[in-house]
């Protein structure tokens, strides 16, 4: 299936998704959005980019396993749940920096986000890690 | 300088992580060099050991911590010295002992970290001054003890033993668990030093006999007491300088140290004497009486380690101040003769390549060094002056005759146990080192001068160890004092010395070395009779009888799993949703009081509406519908039909999301409907009206309890608090994602979790076939047969 359109299409679809995805990522927690949700979005424009150009080219692109990404998400979480046990806080509690930056003014930056991170990265690693097995057993594009 | 011992405990579990790594640099002196971590600790704990004062502890206090209420606190004093000396002197000496007797064998870098964890364990476990702490420490023993026990993991009998090892203390764990938990909850707090400090007592408390048993159970199993003795012989399947390590400081100590460390707390109750006595005494005598029995020497060495521990538990139970003094000393010459004997039966199996005492004799010219250390360790076993054994034997005798009401019982099997403790140890000695004329002289594959000095180190400093503390034991007055201290007994200062004078103890001594040595000399006809009923005992094998009820218990859940998960996807589902309609059907029918409020009728939305329409619609042709493409685009709509209605009521991250999940769902759909079957339907009539009813009565059923539960109040609403604290506390005002990430974390963490599982579930269902697509793909030419052949072989 060679299709300039379609995969001319695919190609900025994905780089358009990606970006939006992090946008949600990081809009999450005052707006509509956040990890999980950008998660699957993530994932729906690689599921995109693998049904015209095959699995193959996505496990090229994300460089590392799927199941590689999956741990990274839960190690990620995990961090961030440990983290606050070392300033001699229950874990799982939010530790916040308030700080004035450059460009964006007053901005928090806590735990939260390294949380929302690691969710982020965990279920686009898990759906993708379904989707390409699933394309793998059918010889999807291949 | 004071929290140097919290770091170092730290460092030994460091030392472990990184024993793969240092294992590369330092190679087969990987041992040597690690020795010099617990060698710090045993010196910083001498230095303690001068510094302390008869009625005083220390307590480290740290900042770190499992959660808040488990931090690591390390308390010093008397007990936890005394065990803590000897956990890290002898580790330094195993340790150096295991450098060139594991030198051939493979993975050496995981023996070295599974015995750092084991050591780091237990010295942890000694000074925690926190129950859940200690609790902590006493289960990683169990862990690393388990692949320790099992190192040699290509023998079958390995595994099962270290498997049975860890069933046993697991379950120990289980009940120590229990038992800390409530005596947590009833006393208020974990940390030892408070329950100490306010000599809290749960004797009087209703639940005192459950923790009490929980408690000595947890002991009993992990000091190998009976009847859960028999997991220690079977531990002999380790490398011996782990075995010499588990008998002599560590693991089956632990349960010695906890029944002494918990005392003041629960000690002292006719049940704690009754129980500890009964199975501390049945253990001495049987271990002693099996010991007699075997021809392995280290066979023979674990008998007497069950004997002694039974010795020591006995005198834990006969709780007088002097017993608990005598176990105290006993438990210090017990560890240093005993981790001296293994060592020895290491040394000797590598020089001879045999373990058997009556292959071996005449020893003694050709190992001069080891026959002198060995007659040492064997002076102390069998109670003679004027090694620190000698003591150690007349301080229990005194302790045993000081109960009146008892001693008919405790003096005759325990001046037996004795009896037969000489008695081995002359055996060992004579047919180990007594050359014998009849037989040709034992070839040595090593002779003692080519052994490196580290090997045999450690029982010649454990012996003269023994030997000096035996003529000058003042230096031990102190720590046991202080223990006792601690112990709850306001008693005045005790004295130890080798000559008592001449009393009733002495006489009994005397009688028993007589004893001793008579029955050396009838041993062929003693050792045949005790061989013949450990035979005729066999009917009663412990292990196998243990092994018997596992199998049973797993074949019992074989079956209750099978019933369960009998993979129809159809009836888990029609399980669960009966399941969740008898429930509703309770809770309706429960709660009755409910008012309903004046029905106002509202102005309907026509948008509202439509969707409703619309969704009701395709539920009914998804049913219907007769292929499954249309089936499942029913289902799609009726998902983007619900996603429309929480846009309509502002839900907007559930709608994105469900937006979402159905979009994949549709996307692998499309995907995978190629290659399902012909669509067809193979269910019967009956089949599918059953399943209608039933979906219906859970349309129904929801349907009511949603409406119910709009009139009840059971409690707050949770949900304004997390509307009031969205931002203020959490710095977000996506209450849902705060939720989420920070008020939930949790159970997202749960969740995150659980799917990743879930996708390396599938993942590994279909490995082996993406194997073999990938392999055919990169070798065309191979025969499609062998391919074939290897998916199914």
């Amino acid at each position: 299936m060679n299709n300039i359109i379609l995969e001319k299409i695919a190609r900025l679809f994905l780089r358009v998704i990606a970006v939006m995805s992090v946008l949600l990522l990081l809009r999450g927690h005052n707006s509509p959005g956040g990890g999980f949700i950008g998660g699957i979005v993530l994932a729906t424009g690689f599921i995109y980019y693998g049904i015209i150009f095959g699995s193959d080219r996505i496990q090229s692109i994300i460089y590392f396993n799927t199941r590689i990404w999956m741990g990274i998400g839960l190690g990620l979480v995990l961090v961030a749940a440990v983290i606050p046990v070392f300033v001699g806080q229950a874990p799982l509690t939010g530790l916040w920096y308030i700080g004035e930056w450059p460009l964006v003014g007053t901005m928090h930056i806590g735990t939260p986000l390294l949380f929302d991170t690691g969710i982020f990265v965990g279920v686009t690693g898990l759906i993708l890690s379904v989707i390409i097995t699933i394309m793998e057993v059918l010889k999807w594009n291949t | 300088m004071d929290n140097i011992l919290s770091l170092l405990i730290g460092l030994i579990f460091l030392a472990g992580l990184a024993t793969p790594l240092l294992y590369r640099i330092w190679q087969k002196n990987t041992g040597i060099y690690l020795a010099v971590i617990p060698l710090i600790i045993f010196v910083v704990l001498i230095s303690e050991l001068f510094q302390l004062a008869p009625r005083e502890s220390s307590v480290l206090e740290t900042t770190m911590g499992f959660l808040p209420g488990m931090e690591f606190a390390f308390r010093i004093d008397g007990l936890s010295l005394i065990f803590g000396l000897l956990i890290s002197g002898i580790g330094v000496l195993i340790l150096l002992h295991a450098s060139y007797y594991m030198a051939k064998y493979e993975r050496q870098a995981n023996f070295y970290t599974y015995l750092m964890f084991f050591m780091g364990a237990m010295i942890g476990m000694v000074f925690s001054d926190n129950l859940l702490v200690l609790f902590v420490f006493w289960e990683i023993t169990s862990v690393a003890s388990f692949f320790l026990i099992g190192f040699d993991h290509h023998a079958e009998k390995s595994r099962q033993a270290a498997l049975q090892a860890l069933l046993i203390t697991g379950f120990g764990g289980l009940c120590l668990f229990f038992a800390v938990i409530l005596t947590g909850n009833i006393t208020g707090t974990y940390v030892i030093s408070e329950l100490l400090e306010q000599s809290i007592h749960l004797g009087n408390h209703p639940y005192y006999y459950l923790i009490l048993t929980l408690t000595i159970l947890a002991a009993v199993t992990k000091s190998a007491q009976f009847p859960f003795h028999f997991w220690l012989p079977g531990a002999m399947q380790a490398p011996t300088p782990v075995s010499a390590y588990l008998h002599s400081a560590t693991m089956v100590n632990a349960g010695i140290f906890l029944l002494m460390r918990i005392y003041p707390i629960m000690g002292g109750t006719m049940m704690w004497k009754y129980s500890l006595m009964l199975t501390g005494v049945i253990t001495m005598f049987l271990g002693a009486f099996f010991a007699m029995g075997q021809r392995d020497f280290k066979r023979i060495l674990a008998f007497t380690t069950i004997s002694a521990l039974g010795t020591m538990t006995l005198l834990v139970g006969i709780d007088t101040p002097d017993s608990l003094k005598a176990a105290l000393i006993f438990f210090i010459v017990h560890g240093l003769y005993k981790g001296g004997l293994f060592m020895i039966a290491g040394i000797i199996d590598k020089s001879t390549g045999t373990r058997d005492i009556y292959d071996l004799h005449g020893l003694f010219k050709k190992m001069p060094v080891t026959a002198i250390v060995t007659l040492l360790a064997l002076i102390s076993m069998a109670g003679l002056p004027p090694m620190l054994g000698f003591i150690g034997k007349e301080l229990i005798y005194e302790a045993k005759m000081q109960l009146p009401d008892v001693s008919w019982l405790l003096l005759p099997l325990g001046v037996g146990a004795n009896m037969l403790m000489v008695a081995i140890s002359i055996t060992v000695f004579y047919e180990l080192f007594i050359p014998d004329k009849k037989r040709k002289p034992i070839e040595l594959k090593y002779r003692e001068r080519d052994l490196p000095l580290r090997f045999i180190l450690g029982p010649i400093l454990l012996a003269v160890v023994g030997l000096f503390l035996g003529l000058s034991p003042k230096i031990l007055e102190i720590p046991v004092d202080n223990g006792l201290y601690f112990m709850g007994n306001q008693m005045a200062h005790i004295s130890l010395s080798l000559w008592h004078g001449f009393n009733d103890v002495l006489i009994l001594s005397i009688f028993t070395v007589l004893s001793g040595i008579f029955i050396f000399y009838i041993r062929r006809p003693v050792t045949r009779m005790i061989g013949r009923i450990i035979t005729w005992l066999d009917h009663l094998h412990l292990p196998t009888l243990f092994s018997q009820l596992i199998n049973k218990y797993l074949k019992t859940a074989a079956k209750n799993t099978n019933l369960l998960q009998h993979g129809y996807h159809r009836f888990y589902l029609l399980t669960f949703f009966l399941a969740v309609i008898a429930l509703m059907g309770i809770q309706i029918f429960r709660i009755t009081d409910i008012q309903l409020p004046e029905l106002t009728p509202s102005p309907i939305k026509i948008h509202v509406a439509l969707l409703l329409l619309v969704t009701a619609i395709s539920v009914i042709f998804a049913v219907f519908a007769k292929s499954r493409l249309s089936a499942i685009l029913a289902m799609g709509v009726v998902g983007y039909g619900i996603a429309m209605l929480y846009l309509y009521y502002g839900a907007i991250d559930l709608a994105i999301t469900q937006f979402l999940a159905e979009t994949v769902l549709m996307v692998l759909f499309v995907m995978v409907i190629y290659y399902l079957p012909e669509f067809a339907i193979l269910s019967n009539k009956k089949s599918r009206l059953r399943d209608g009813i039933i979906s219906v009565a859970v349309g129904v059923f929801v349907t009511l309890v949603v409406l119910k539960a709009k009139f009840l109040n059971l409690e707050t609403p949770i949900s304004e608090f997390f509307a009031a604290n969205s931002y203020t506390e959490a710095h977000g005002r996506n209450i849902v994602n705060v939720i989420l990430v920070d008020f939930r974390a949790l159970d997202t963490l749960g969740e995150l979790t659980v799917l990743t599982l879930a996708a390396a579930g599938v993942y590994s269902l279909f490995r082996f076939q993406i194997k073999t697509l990938k392999k055919k793909k990169s070798g065309q030419q191979k025969p499609r047969e062998n391919v074939d052949n290897k998916m199914h072989g």
